[in-house]
């Protein structure tokens, strides 16, 4: 080999380094792109499922042990109508979640988060909705009448968030503030509860309350929140370039 | 660090924490110590409390039946355990025998007690050797003929028998 020719074969090789150094840069995230990635892919799965453990738990009024109540099929409905209520305020887009473009395991880990979020909906309803009685069927066709009303209405994402934050809020105070302080904790005899209070003995068997220790609501307080934060960090696209684009 | 990595990650936590969630759901455990136990039988790591269950055959030879299912229970709260659920048969087996006649509820909650020992091992047998009654279907059978009116209960003879 003459000179030449060694150098220009080193010529070559550098400049072969160099490109796949570059291949290799392009495959790498930046330090914003990472925190993104962490964001859509690590925080919001952990917020979601930690929604998910604690919609359906509650505390025994008798002895605080736990109680694990599944969704009724109801919240199931309600969860599907807000998760449709997400896509279509373009709160999450779509196109930009699940696209023939990207990897499938990049769709595969984007369903997984949707399917996070639409668990973490459904446990919500169940967290809102009283469990049982009369109570139970006035609060659920309240909601059906609400979101029903949401499903032809016009939304970006700010109201889409307001309105989920309003109707969180309101049925709220009537589960935890209101029909749970017409409930009677069944410490005492029957008959010297309809003496000391008649009218929350009366409230207790008409609207069939099931009641539950005082903890039940602080916990359901920030399973709520924590919900609304998740909503609030779920970005319009999963990828941080496609958000700028 | 490079997307895939993430992406992996992602599917990990979902699948983890919904086995998880689902579990928890399914159990229903009642506080965390409930939770690590009904953990350890899931994943087959379960075993019953030594000293408890010592504690227990004390109080059971002491005819403090009572006292001693509660230990019973500590020992094995998830009655997973042959051994445990049919000293807490037998026990309610021995408190509940009379000369003259058996207390039936008691009777009867042995009585569920021993078929849980059947469900979880048809061939048991205690190596105790101060129990009369070694199987869980001799004491099923000494249980069920006690629940019982036959025309043999008024037997005055019957006042000479002996608990097992």
């Amino acid at each position: 080999m003459t000179e030449k020719e060694a150098e220009r074969s080193t010529e070559l090789a550098e400049g072969d380094s160099r490109r796949i150094e570059a291949v290799m840069l392009k495959e790498r995230m930046s330090e914003t792109e990472l925190r993104y990635a962490i964001r859509v892919y690590l925080i919001l799965p952990l917020i979601f499922l930690l929604v998910t453990l604690f919609g359906g738990m509650r505390f025994s009024a008798t002895d605080h042990s736990f109680l694990f109540l599944p969704p009724p099929l109801m919240c199931l409905i309600f969860g599907a109508v807000t998760v449709f209520l997400i896509f279509r305020a373009r709160l999450i887009e779509f196109d930009r979640w699940f696209n023939e473009a990207s990897p499938i395991l990049e769709n595969a880990a984007n369903a997984g988060v949707v399917f996070l979020l639409f668990a973490a909906s459904v446990q919500v309803y169940n967290l809102l909705l009283p469990e049982q009685g009369l109570a139970s069927w006035i609060v659920t066709a309240l909601f059906i009448w609400t979101l029903w009303n949401d499903i032809f209405a016009d939304f970006d994402q700010k109201k889409l968030l307001r309105s989920l934050a309003g109707l969180f809020a309101i049925a709220f105070v009537t589960k935890y503030l209101v029909l749970a302080n017409l409930a009677v904790k069944n410490e005492t005899s029957w008959l010297q509860r309809i003496i000391e209070n008649p009218g929350k003995e009366a409230a207790t068997w008409f609207l069939d309350l099931p009641v539950y220790s005082p903890a039940t609501g602080y916990l359901q307080f920030f399973t709520i929140l924590l919900f609304l934060f998740g909503l609030f960090l779920t970005p319009k696209a999963a990828r941080k370039g496609d958000l700028s684009s | 660090m490079r997307p895939p990595y993430i992406h992996i990650a992602s599917l990990l936590i979902a699948a983890v924490g919904l086995t998880l969630i689902v579990f928890i759901y399914s159990t229903q455990p009642k506080n965390l110590t409930e939770i690590a136990a009904k953990s350890s039988v899931a994943i087959g790591t379960y075993t019953i409390d030594k000293k408890e269950f010592e504690n227990g055959i004390a109080a059971f030879r002491r005819d403090e039946f009572e006292t001693a299912r509660a230990a019973f229970d500590r020992s094995d709260p998830e009655k997973r355990d042959a051994a445990v659920q049919f000293y807490i048969a037998y026990s309610f087996y021995r408190q509940g025998w009379g000369r003259v006649s058996n207390d039936n509820d008691l009777f009867t909650k042995g009585l569920a007690a021993t078929e849980q020992v059947i469900k979880l091992d048809p061939n048991y047998r205690s190596t105790d050797a101060e129990l009369v009654m070694r199987t869980p279907i001799e004491l099923k059978a000494e249980l069920e003929d006690g629940l019982k009116i036959t025309v043999s209960d008024f037997n005055p003879l019957k006042l000479t028998r002996e608990r097992k």
